[in-house]
């Protein structure tokens, strides 16, 4: 009974559950990313039956109809940055199986090399949870996660064919076995390949340029868990990408080429409370233009060792650790040969279950950086359940913490344009929130969600446009808002239906006069962030027929510090059919996915038209092996 | 009943009369047809250049006539704009490789008429008018390595509103003076070339490269017909027949700070400029100074106006001094408007980056 309490105040799955598709692992890993010590901030999951509609998809397609993280986007296949509660790029972290893979050059990630077929599990923790995550937990963080199999064998091949001659690829296996009396062993390997060839019918939209672009994806991963019977774990975690874009490939003297490379790697090793962990990421960007022989050329190695303990009383638990991280860099615009630095990090998390009602979490960070030591980043979150019963709940939520983002690589040592006396930037994030959730007849269930926010983030890096775009501690930005959650649920004999609606208001601007002109600027929304968004999701299922209706709307977009120019908002909406063939071992999956079904025109952040409506079909096979005897 | 029908009366006449002013009056129609224009070069990455619009009298400007008169904006930085008679040409730079062009637009309604792109117009820098309905486009080819080895000029025949013929200029072909048949070709500083090509423009071949100390920037034709050359840190003078240098001025003896900006005074007399440079922490300084063409020295002690700006010209027809102002790339400049003797009239907010006016 507790544990399912605590499952339920770990995991808000209501949110976007579905029910019949979680799964129920009997192995239970100790979780990568420790969101227990999160109470009080809001965790998103986004079940299964979403990934695997989007499994042929960028995380950026999954996120920006599920949550209301809006995307800075270059094109289709390229550059896309996210903005999360009305922070910029750099204020999103991403953690892969727990370690942030945020190159540490660019200090973001660019979603457009994220397939959804690189991950199994994925949760959206909204809001600043740097005394937890880190640096670079401002907005908010991007969990992705590796998740054992308790199958034999499962075969999984998925192919998809979509307008504009582009193509996905993907194949999985997933497989366990017992190696002793003692080690059970499970594992995945898993590649995929995505062609988009972008070959647009239409050369522009509304007189609107279709900028003609490319882009090859391929990644391979490899996860392998050892579980003893004496409480011994060892998992080891390997993810490669590549991503080839070019734009204007026809174009032999203007093409241009960006490859993005990420080799990453991870070693855990637990036992009982105490766990290690060693990771090597190397983060390569290559780019170049017209004449390929000669790349840009930019390595970055980011070696990491952790330790953390956890202590167990009881109604307080603990957990202590250290991480260090060796950072090397060659890039081609540093004025500096190869550049090495240490980073360290001290934190102390802690969660008490105050009465059956109340949890509070108290967390405390130190990092340490050569020169840039960030701010201390403590941080305090209370739950506390209203309501209280076996079908229903009403929770209401609070944290206030500190947020800190150490500068980037390229901030500090970018020739000219870099400033090596940068200071870390400083925030503090505040927010109250209430999580419904009720079981309202036998066949009806609804939840909801309600949070309000206050983020000041100080020494906000800003690579300074009328100083030559050299960077600058200069803004200081306030980012408010109330995001809106509310989701319905009915199942009755073979028949299932869903639907979540979602808005967000997010309104962030500068504070801080810093020359003549920035009186224009004060209070003015940030560039790319929209005011409202919103998206509706909902589907119908019969037996192992599911049509799914999506739509995301964004209000306009300023493109100028001034709000001089905008973007104007948009809408779009998807349709998905599927359907699926079960026999004892096979699957065989049917999608039909129109996408941007009412052809809506907008445009990219190049002022470049995006594609109109498109259509695509995939098929996934996969074979199970028979059931064995548990 | 009455007053309504001597209303009705007077209202058809007027209607009359304002239909036979329109008979008779063979004057421009449009939305545009006297005022200033505004070249805002935008944000090269966010591909957002525009041409603002005001009339004389105005102080609020119509940010982006282009995107008005066409319901589709430029789609690239604008690097230039002319115009003569009903024609204007507008330069288009997109980020991007192969979507570069030349609009050609009424000029008075500024709907578009022709449109002139890639492989004919790359990396397009200025425009001049020259004889025989053509026009010169200053471009530095696809330029991909940014070596400045692919420029050349573009020769733009406006009855076809085709380019009939390159003519190659290496070192990054930049500003351009049409002169009674020539056309003075300056070049890119960062292009690194010394040379002012001289190109006929009855043949539209190179009849000549004249040799200088540093990049030259072909300033323009003063009022006593002699051309003014920005040479590094001098002003010199030339005779446009002869290609003697009548006159040397040095414009302060800081080689760390560039001049740029040039401008004519309505009567040619004067030539306006900015004088600046960039501090350690990148901050762009500067000040506007002036000198007469018949004058033996430049004064770069006392500045004509203690400011730095993006672009400078001077309205023939009132004489006032319009000066850019580009606070950042991020948000909308200024022009900003001054009386001969240096004093600020009013500023007018534009587009992004205001670096060039047109006045009609």
């Amino acid at each position: 009974m507790v544990l399912t309490i605590v499952s339920c105040i770990f995991f808000p799955k209501i949110l976007v559950a579905q029910q019949d598709s979680i799964r129920l692992d009997l192995v239970i890993v100790r979780g990568f990313v420790p969101e227990k010590f999160m109470s009080g901030l809001k965790i998103q999951k986004i079940d299964s039956a979403t990934l695997n509609q989007f499994r042929f998809q960028n995380i950026s397609d999954l996120l920006s109809l599920n949550t209301p993280i809006a995307f800075k986007n270059y094109g289709p296949g390229q550059l896309n940055t996210a903005s999360f509660r009305g922070t910029s790029a750099n204020h999103t972290a991403v953690l892969w199986n727990g370690l942030n893979i945020n190159s540490p050059i660019l200090g973001q990630t660019d979603f457009s090399t994220i397939p959804v077929a690189g991950f199994d599990e994925l949760s959206v923790q909204y809001g600043s949870a740097a005394s937890i995550v880190g640096s670079d937990a401002v907005g908010g963080s991007i969990l992705l996660g590796s998740v054992p199999t308790k199958q034999t064998l499962n075969v999984m091949f998925g192919r998809q064919q979509e307008s504009f001659h582009n193509y996905q690829t993907q194949f999985t296996a997933r497989y366990a076995s017992s190696l002793s009396d003692k080690w059970n062993f499970s594992g995945k390997t898993s590649v995929y390949d995505g062609q988009m060839n972008n070959d647009f019918p239409y050369a522009e939209r509304k007189q609107y340029t279709m900028l003609p672009s490319n882009s090859f994806q391929r990644g391979l991963v490899q996860d392998l868990f050892f579980n003893s019977k004496n409480d011994h774990q060892i998992s080891a975690h390997v993810w490669l990408t590549r991503n080839r874009l070019t734009l204007t490939p026809d174009d032999k003297a203007g093409r241009e080429l960006t490859l993005t490379e990420a080799y990453r790697t991870m070693l855990r090793y637990n036992y009982k409370l105490l766990t290690f962990r060693t990771s090597w990421v190397r983060d390569i960007i290559d780019y170049a233009r017209g004449d390929y022989s000669q790349l840009d050329h930019a390595v970055t190695d980011k070696f990491s060792n952790r330790v953390e303990r956890d202590f167990e009383f009881k109604h307080l638990q603990i957990k202590a650790g250290g991480e260090i991280t060796h950072y090397r860099a060659q890039v081609a615009g540093y004025d500096a040969g190869l550049l090495t630095e240490n980073r360290g990090d001290l934190f102390l998390l802690s969660r008490l279950q105050a009465t059956s009602r109340l949890v509070i979490s108290a967390n405390l960070r130190q990092a340490f950086v050569t020169g840039y030591n960030p701010p201390f980043t403590p941080s305090l979150g209370v739950e506390y359940f209203l309501i209280q019963k076996s079908d229903q709940f009403l929770k209401l939520k609070g944290s206030y913490g500190r947020s800190y983002r150490v500068p980037t690589l390229n901030e500090r040592y970018w020739k000219e344009m870099g400033n090596p006396d940068i200071r870390p930037e400083s925030g503090w994030n505040k927010e109250i929130g209430l999580e419904q959730s009720a079981v309202l007849t036998n066949n009806h269930s609804i939840s909801a969600s309600l949070t309000a926010y206050h983020n000041r983030v100080k020494d906000w890096t800003y690579w300074n446009p009328s100083k030559a775009y050299h960077v600058e501690n200069l803004q200081q930005v306030l980012a408010r808002g109330v995001e809106v959650q509310s989701g319905w649920k009915y199942q009755i004999a073979a028949w299932k239906a869903g639907a979540n609606v979602s808005y967000a208001l997010s309104k962030s601007s500068q504070e801080k006069a810093y020359d003549a002109y920035s009186a224009d600027i004060i209070g003015k929304q940030l560039v790319f962030v929209p005011i409202h968004s919103g998206n509706v999701n909902a589907f119908v299922q019969y037996k192992n027929a599911r049509l799914t209706g999506q739509v995301q709307t964004i209000s306009k977009r300023y493109s100028t510090f001034d709000n001089s120019q905008f973007l104007d908002g948009y809408t779009l909406s998807n349709l998905l059919a599927e359907y699926t063939f079960v026999s004892s071992i096979i699957k065989m999956r049917f999608q039909g996915q129109i996408n941007n079904l009412a052809n809506t025109f907008y445009l990219n952040v190049r002022n470049n038209a995006m594609p109109g409506r498109s259509f695509a079909l995939s098929l996934i096979l996969s074979y199970n092996s028979p059931p064995t005897a548990e | 009943m009455k007053k309504q029908l001597s209303r009705l009366a007077a209202f058809t006449a007027l209607s009359f009369f304002a239909w036979s002013c329109n008979q008779s009056d063979p004057a421009p129609k449009g939305d545009y047809i006297q005022g200033v224009f505004v070249v805002n070069e935008g944000n090269f990455s966010q591909n957002n250049g525009a041409i603002s619009f005001f009339t004389r009298e105005q102080t609020t400007a119509q940010t982006d006539i282009y995107a008005a008169a066409n319901g589709t904006a430029l789609k690239g930085g604008v690097q230039g704009y002319v115009a003569a008679g009903d024609i204007g040409i507008l330069l288009v730079d997109n980020s991007a490789a192969g979507l570069d062009k030349v609009e050609i637009v009424n000029s008075n309604t500024f709907k578009t008429t022709a449109s002139i792109g890639t492989p004919d117009i790359e990396n397009p820098r200025e425009v001049v008018f020259g004889p025989n309905n053509k026009a010169y486009v200053s471009c530095w080819g696809t330029n991909a390595d940014y070596s400045y080895k692919t420029g050349y000029i573009a020769v733009i025949d406006l009855i076809s509103n085709k380019v009939i013929k390159k003519i190659d200029i290496a070192s990054g072909p930049e500003n351009l003076v049409f002169n009674n048949g020539k056309l003075f070709v300056g070049t890119y500083s960062f292009g690194g070339g010394k040379t002012l090509t001289v190109i006929n423009t009855s043949t539209d071949a190179v009849d000549k490269s004249l040799t200088f100390t540093s990049v030259p920037t072909p300033i323009g034709i003063d009022a006593n017909g002699k051309l003014w050359v920005n040479d590094g840190i001098q002003a010199i003078k030339i005779n446009p027949d002869t290609y003697v240098s009548e006159a040397a001025l040095t414009m302060g003896a800081d080689a760390t700070k560039s001049a740029r900006n040039f401008a004519f005074s309505a009567d040619r007399k004067t030539i306006f400029f900015v004088l600046s440079y960039d501090d350690a922490n990148y901050v762009s300084h500067g000040e506007t100074y002036k000198f007469g063409v018949n004058d033996a020295q430049i004064n770069v002690t006392t500045p004509f106006i203690k400011r730095l700006f993006s672009g400078l010209a001077v309205d023939p027809s009132q004489g006032l001094l319009y000066a850019g102002v580009t606070p950042s790339y991020a948000q909308a400049g200024y022009a900003v408007r001054y009386r001969a003797d240096g004093t600020l009239v009013d500023s007018v907010k534009v587009n992004v980056a205001p670096t060039g006016f047109f006045f009609k």
